[in-house]
């Protein structure tokens, strides 16, 4: 076989959608009443019908889609860099040019298609055939990309040399005319597909993914698990949109305050003034948090844990409720899932000897059920094993610790002392207002000084060169 | 002897091969008609035959284990040659499938892309063929009938390409080509001097037309100049013996 750059699953892929539109844009100029107008090109001797020109295409599509004149000539461009119309004039030019240069439709073998990529065994013969026209008279990138192709498909060289003699021999039985559309088409598809080296590549096809099984058997065995998979999508749990938009709108709302592009952040986004006050009073080991933090621990379990601050409260809290090694296991077991391969096995030992062996210092609470799943799991201790056991403590904390802690005494103490900070104020003085642009280039710098030739008091100007100078 | 054998039959698939092609090209164009359809059934037809014979041969000189080493190396060659050729053959069937489908004939709004190509596709049918005339004989809903056969057909070589890849161990990439680069433009004279003032026309620049203008020129003043000759020397014997 040759190179096949066809993929395997050729059948399975699918045509891109902005080719399909086009197809059927270009299907409907075809009608008859409401289509293009086409002329006869004259060449010489012979005459070639249903040629355009640039401007019928851009009037055409003006009145068809009632868009603008610039928009018309931009749809007429992706027409022609697809393939799908090709220039008569300048066949390497691909452009549509709205005046009386001429064009004329591609054949729908020859169109752009995702699910066809042209092979090299084709461009082989391709290359093969001008060649033979040409009198070894190709253009200096044909000549390197035969050569390269010479080289890569050698073994199916004899399958090619034959392939383009024939396919000359039977062009030749066509009358002279078509010849002619023949090879222009051939040669405006071979433009398109493999461009010139300097001209953009108007198709990426993505990488190639070669699937293990290629060719599937189409047999009961494969149509059964068909049936099974849609049967099981089918079945699918959805929630309806109104319900889904519901709880998304009530999110927002309890977000809301707490997000820094929504309500702003106080004292000041660090990012604009350069104070970074506010990262310093969210910072894990702070004496007194700020109050948002606080309350957003009271939105869900998950919040509280993943502030490190938080699961410290709540490790006090736990510890005078004296339930503290959910919290503990809970924090190995997280240990294990997110670390190091290596030491999974080390980690799980440790945890086992901690938590889980009978009369362990630290010992949880978890149902016979899951205990006996876990025990068996360590023998062959990988890193979702103490999943099981985690979940349980989770849910268990979730249910039982976590909403007596909201309603705890210490929690409620760190509610009222938690402050909020105040907003940093705007200096008067304009030498102290410090306004620096996040990112310093140097065409910014340029455009202010213009800017502010135009509008603004001097006092801008004098801070904004001053940072300019300073950058 | 078998490899003689082997060798016109995959001519013949060759030459099938590309007439198919060709008018698979011509397939959803203007071109496009009730006989270009059943030209493409018809040359499908052919090519399929013709692969199973060849696989048939060529799967029973390379199971041979009694054969030398160089006529193992040949037949690999054509093995190599007999696929490439399935290959292209599967492919263009695959399409004209899509294709057809795209643009069925029997619609009241027919939309065939105007590609500037009218003339018919007879004569490429009649060499793929092998016949002088086409006959058409097929009823008016050859293409939708048409298509139906062309999936299991497709199926069917599928499947024979499978089989083939599974029971010849063949080493593409260990048989060496015959021809060396270029070799196309030695022996082509019938197809290369003919067809070149034709294409030039096609070409960018207004002065490739002139190039076959001048080429004419030259034509005429050789025969303008023979002429000439010929009654100087006529005159010129005249004159010596009078």
């Amino acid at each position: 076989m040759t190179i096949n750059t066809l993929s395997q699953d050729g059948v399975q892929r699918q045509q891109m959608p902005c080719l399909t539109k086009m197809e059927r844009m270009i299907i409907s100029m075809q009608d008859p009443d409401m289509g293009i107008k086409l002329r006869n090109q004259r060449l010489l001797i012979t005459v070639i019908p249903h040629a355009m020109t640039g401007i019928d295409i851009v009037e055409w599509l003006i009145k068809k889609f009632s868009i603008s004149d610039e928009e018309a000539l931009h749809i007429g461009q992706l027409f022609v860099k697809y393939g799908y119309i090709y220039p008569l004039k300048e066949p390497r030019n691909l452009i549509l040019k709205a005046d009386d240069s001429p064009y004329r439709f591609q054949t729908p073998y020859y169109w752009m298609s995702t699910r066809w990529p042209a092979s090299e065994l084709d461009y082989a013969i391709y290359l093969a055939k001008k060649n033979i026209r040409k009198q070894g008279e190709l253009i200096e990138y044909e000549k390197e990309c035969y050569n390269a192709l010479h080289k890569r498909i050698n073994h199916t060289w004899d399958f090619v040399v034959m392939q383009a003699r024939e396919q000359l021999r039977a062009s030749k039985q066509r009358r002279k005319a078509d010849r002619i559309v023949l090879e222009c088409q051939e040669q405006a598809y071979w433009l398109v597909t493999r461009p010139p080296p300097g001209t953009l590549d108007n198709i990426d096809y993505g990488p190639e993914r070669r699937t293990m099984n290629t060719r599937v058997q189409l047999n009961a065995e494969f149509y059964k698990k068909e049936i099974e998979h849609n049967r099981i999508s089918l079945a699918r749990n959805r929630v309806k949109s109104s319900i889904c938009l519901e709880s998304y709108v009530k999110y927002c709302e309890q977000y809301q305050p707490h997000d820094p592009i929504m309500q702003g952040c106080l004292p000041s986004n660090p990012w604009i003034t350069d104070d970074i006050m506010f990262w310093n009073m969210n910072s894990e080991a702070v004496a007194v948090p700020t109050k948002l933090r606080v309350e957003c621990w009271s939105f869900s379990f998950m919040e509280l844990l993943n502030d490190p601050m938080g699961r410290k409260e709540f490790l006090t809290y736990l510890e005078k409720e004296f339930s503290a090694e959910n919290l503990c296991f809970w924090q190995a077991c997280e240990d294990v899932r997110h670390g190091e391969t290596s030491k999974i096995p080390e980690k799980v030992d440790e945890v086992y000897k901690q938590f889980l062996s009978p009369g362990a210092s630290r010992w949880v609470n978890i149902d016979s059920k899951t205990m006996e799943k876990t025990l068996e799991g360590l023998k062959h201790p990988h890193r979702f094993v103490l999943d099981d056991a985690q979940m349980h403590i989770y849910f268990l904390m979730k249910k039982d610790s976590y909403p007596r802690y909201l309603k705890s005494e210490l929690y409620k103490n760190l509610l009222a002392r938690a402050i909020v900070p105040q907003e940093t104020k705007k200096s008067v003085f304009p030498f102290m207002r410090r306004q620096r642009h996040s990112s310093p280039s140097p065409a910014l710098a340029t455009q202010t000084g213009e800017d502010d030739g135009k509008a603004k008091n001097s006092n801008s100007v004098k801070s904004n060169s001053g940072t300019a100078s300073r950058l | 002897m078998g490899k003689d054998e082997c060798k016109t039959m995959l001519d013949a698939l060759n030459k099938v091969t590309a007439c198919y092609r060709h008018l698979v090209i011509a397939l959803g164009s203007t071109s496009d008609s009730q006989n270009l359809r059943e030209e493409l059934k018809k040359t499908r037809k052919k090519a399929q035959e013709l692969a199973v014979a060849n696989r048939t041969k060529l799967t029973t000189l390379l199971k041979d284990k009694s054969i030398s080493k160089d006529d193992r190396a040949e037949y690999e060659r054509l093995w190599v040659l007999f696929t490439s050729s399935m290959e292209l053959l599967e492919v263009d069937m695959k399409r004209s499938l899509e294709i057809g489908q795209d643009f069925p004939l029997k619609v009241p709004t027919r939309h065939l892309i105007q590609t500037g190509m009218t003339g018919s596709t007879t004569t490429v049918a009649a060499r793929a063929m092998s016949v002088q005339n086409m006959k058409y004989e097929a009823d008016a809903s050859i293409d939708t009938v048409d298509l139906k056969e062309l999936e299991t057909e497709i199926a069917q070589v599928d499947q024979m390409m499978e089989e083939m890849e599974m029971k010849v161990q063949v080493a593409p990439w260990a048989v060496e080509a015959k021809q060396e680069a270029g070799a196309e433009l030695k022996s082509t004279v019938s197809v290369g001097n003919s067809s070149v003032g034709v294409i030039s026309i096609c070409e960018e620049e207004p002065k490739e037309t002139v190039e076959g203008e001048t080429g004419l020129m030259k034509v005429f003043a050789g025969i303008i100049f023979t002429a000439v000759l010929l009654i100087a020397g006529i005159l010129g014997y005249l004159v010596i013996n009078l």
